[in-house]
């Protein structure tokens, strides 16, 4: 049972993410019928199943919580904030609960006191009492389960008289609302009906055999004609307490006897009750062969089947498992390197062959276990979801928090690591950014704050951002800041772009006052040492009075990317090959010709940077040399490197602490041969050489 | 012949759990997680039972009953004894099942023998 309960309690864990999704979305569209359906749905699958698992107290609380949206969705109750606030400190709670059955933590135990009392609060408003149903999870041994009674089959007549439509009847939704009852199934007779010439559109003229099975006796039957008594001829018979509809044979009978007979009648079917009954088992007592013939007919009459088949179509892998399986292929595209290398120093054709096809595969090994590692954003945005709603009801500012792109998916290392500086910004948005009601007013804003996390993909990399319709930030306030802090010398000049970065420096903070939100000491420069711990870039722009927007740049993955081996002197270098525009041969020559760091390639001029050089790496040149054409800040820019190895697969490994004071090379990673070659940021490069 | 049960619910540790005592008693189980998923099941192959919870997205346990018993498409299964899984106290649930043409009901939490009594007594 400890199996099933840890699988509970992954499966619980969950569920309650849904229920808090679901809640914040019924909060945002309060009429929205699905999303009551879909709270009350999971509500009530957690309190079946905790139950089920020996988490008795779970079960319990998420009864009461449930009569709650029962009586919502039945209209019984109307949704207000209190009905939120309650429920989603429930959820919280339920969490709670979920790690600590027993409510050993004292801490849970009045909070469970506490919320259940605010619950049962509001299932008194509507004068219910709902404390005694505690008794529906005890499992009453001997309510455990049931069977209903067999339906009975009735046959039944019915014959319209001709002018039956002249009193707005239409036999047909007679006979829909037969449906209602159970099992139906009609038969025309057309017998009566006049040729074509002598048709009187206003007449009926059909009349009907209609077997039904039903638990309603004849006079709910009867019921159903009761407005066409005097205008029809009808007869209901009881044939056999037992369901017909299970029975094949009885309706193929019944239905070739109708091809022989123009009208058939009660004997005719009565016999033909007997007759089924008897064919498939000799025993005349009708309830007793009920269950017998049950099982006689199903294995006689299909073709059986035993396939042990499960359609499931996802399962559920511990993320060490998927850890590991990142791992193993990453050494396998590190072996797959060396084969490689091996196989062009011998040049036997047949190992070439197998050596490009395993190249092949274990591309696409690498491609799918890293398909198996991502996780789409929207995983974390219910916790951004509920932030805002809380911190809003908070500070009592009205924002609308709109999502957009959450579906775009990222490497789970680096969604795990995205929540806490997102989670930061939002907090700051939401206390400095949105201004309060009165202020957007009279700037002629609309009252509503509004804030778009957005995601989307762009080449290798993921974009994050979040945009506020805020107050902005004035970049004198920065640089003044910046200033008396010692951060930048007061006669800087600095463009405004470098201005905003200055708010990741460490200790830098502009609230006036410090805030219970934000501003508890840990600033933006925590932000963006968690985003550069995950090899991403954090930027800010922002207009004073338009808002701010807070851009992250994420790479797809941390662990292996598609590279651009080149070489410097006698060392490896490897470029993300998606940063590569284009790549041309230069000759040293024009190299040294080149005024002010310029070159023209394809008529265009553009800026480069001399790496071996910028490296200071020293040694003889080579007479022809490659530039790498990369784009940086939309525009390109060219690095000359000695020459370029190829495409190659890099895995990378994290350099040693001593290392940790640069950041042009984010990694290295070990070719076939065990040589290092060094995984270069091109962007950092770039930046770092056009600063000096 | 094993007798082969279909488990429909959207839950995974309730089919893990029913899955596991119907296994150690030596019935075939086919598992689906909702109505509409189930009906993929009912293609001509033998099914002896099908077990079904009430509250599942995409097609209810309600309406799974209904199209199993109407739909001429699912005739071979019109007499397949159907059992839903319920905690519902309130009768009109049990009656709309009853209606739709479930043969019977087991009430969660259950204990695994209390299952297969109720087992025995629907397929013998």
């Amino acid at each position: 049972m400890d199996h099933f309960q840890s699988k509970f309690v992954e499966e619980a864990t969950e569920l309650i993410v849904d229920l808090e999704q679901a809640l914040l979305n019924l909060e945002s569209n309060q009429n929205d019928k699905e999303s009551i359906g879909l709270v009350f749905r999971v509500m009530h699958t957690l309190k079946g199943n905790s139950s089920m698992f020996g988490f008795d107290k779970i079960g319990e609380f998420t009864h009461h919580l449930e009569t709650i949206y029962d009586f919502v969705r039945q209209g019984k109750m109307k949704l207000t904030d209190e009905i939120f606030n309650v429920t989603l400190k429930s959820v919280d709670h339920l969490s709670a609960l979920l790690n600590d059955i027993n409510l050993t933590d004292p801490v849970n135990k009045d909070n469970h006191v506490s919320i259940t009392q605010q619950v049962l609060n509001i299932i008194n408003l509507i004068g219910h009492n709902d404390l005694n149903t505690s008794s529906d999870f005890s499992g009453n041994d001997d309510d455990s389960y049931g069977l209903f009674e067999e339906a009975s089959t009735y046959h039944i007549f019915f014959k319209p008289k001709e002018n039956i439509f002249s009193n707005g009847t239409n036999p047909l939704f007679l006979i829909d609302e037969l449906h209602g009852l159970g099992q139906v199934k009609a038969y025309p007779n057309l017998s009566s009906l006049p040729g074509l010439q002598q048709i009187n559109i206003s007449s009926s003229y059909i009349y009907w055999d209609i077997f039904l099975s039903t638990y309603k006796n004849a006079n709910d039957i009867s019921d159903v004609f009761i407005f066409v008594e005097d205008d029809c001829d009808l007869v209901i018979t009881k044939l056999i307490e037992k369901n017909l509809f299970f029975n094949e044979s009885f309706f193929q009978r019944i239905e070739s006897l109708l091809k022989e007979k123009i009208n058939i009648n009660l004997i005719d079917i009565q016999q033909i009750v007997l007759n089924t009954i008897d064919n498939t088992n000799d025993q005349v007592v009708f309830e007793n062969v009920k269950e017998e013939k049950l099982l006689n007919v199903n294995s006689q009459t299909k073709e059986i089947r035993d396939i042990k088949d499960s359609s499931i179509s996802s399962i559920r892998v511990s993320s060490f498992k998927i850890d590991e399986m990142m791992n193993l292929v990453s050494e396998l595209v590190t072996s797959q390197a060396r084969l490689s290398l091996l196989v062009e120093h011998y040049n036997i054709p047949e190992l070439m062959a197998i050596a490009e096809n395993m190249q092949k595969l274990s591309r696409q090994l690498r491609d799918n276990a890293f398909s198996i590692s991502l996780i789409p954003l929207q995983s974390i945005v219910t916790r951004f979801q509920r932030l805002v709603r809380d911190l809003s009801h908070e500070l009592k500012k009205d924002i609308e928090f709109i999502t957009e792109g959450t579906e775009t998916e990222l490497d789970k290392t680096i969604i795990e690591n995205l929540t806490d500086p997102i989670m930061h910004i939002l907090r700051n948005s939401l206390d400095h950014g949105i201004e309060d009601a009165e202020v957007r007013t009279k700037t002629g804003k609309p009252a509503k704050g509004k804030i778009i996390l957005s995601a989307f993909y762009s080449g290798a990399y993921v974009y994050i951002e979040v945009k506020d319709d805020g107050a902005g930030i004035n970049p004198e306030i920065i640089r003044e800041k910046a200033i008396s802090k010692g951060l930048i010398a007061a006669d800087a000049s600095l463009t405004q772009k470098e201005i905003f970065d200055l708010v990741f420096q460490p200790g830098f903070s502009t609230a006036k006052v410090v805030t219970d939100v934000s501003g508890r000491g840990v600033g933006m420069d925590v932000v963006r040492r968690k985003i550069s711990d995950i090899r991403g870039e954090v930027e800010i722009d922002s207009k004073i009075g338009h808002g701010t927007t807070i851009t992250i740049k994420l790479p797809l993955t941390l662990s292996i990317i598609d590279g651009l081996l080149v070489l410097i002197n006698d060392t490896y270098f490897i470029l993300q090959l998606a940063a590569v525009k284009k790549i041309y041969s230069i000759t040293h020559k024009e190299v040294q010709k080149a005024q002010r760091n310029m070159i023209i390639l394809d008529g265009e001029s553009i800026p480069f940077y001399y790496l071996r050089d910028e490296f200071e790496m020293g040694g003889t040149p080579f007479d022809v040399e490659q530039v790498i054409v990369v784009m940086y800040q939309d525009s390109p820019v060219g690095l000359i490197i000695d020459k370029v190895v190829g495409e190659y697969q890099a895995v990378i490994k994290p350099l040693g602490k001593h290392y940790k004071n640069q950041d042009m090379i984010s990694g290295a990673s070990i070719l076939g041969d065990g040589t290092i070659a060094l995984v270069t940021d091109t962007n950092k490069i770039i930046k770092k050489c056009s600063r000096e | 012949m094993n007798k082969s049960i279909l488990i429909v619910d959207d839950s995974e540790s309730i089919r893990e759990v029913v899955s596991f005592t119907l296994e150690n008693a030596g019935y075939s189980v086919l598992i689906s997680n909702d109505g509409k998923d189930a009906l993929k099941f009912l293609d001509g192959r033998k099914i002896d039972l099908i077990i079904t919870d009430l509250h599942m997205p995409e097609m209810d346990g309600i309406s799974l009953i209904k199209e199993v018993r109407r739909n001429p498409d699912y005739t071979p299964y019109t007499r397949t004894p159907i059992l839903f899984l319920t905690t519902e106290s309130q009768v009109e649930k049990k009656m709309e099942a009853k209606e739709a043409g479930a043969t019977g009901w087991i009430v969660k939490p259950f204990v695994p023998a209390k299952l297969l009594e109720a087992l025995n007594k629907v397929m013998r």
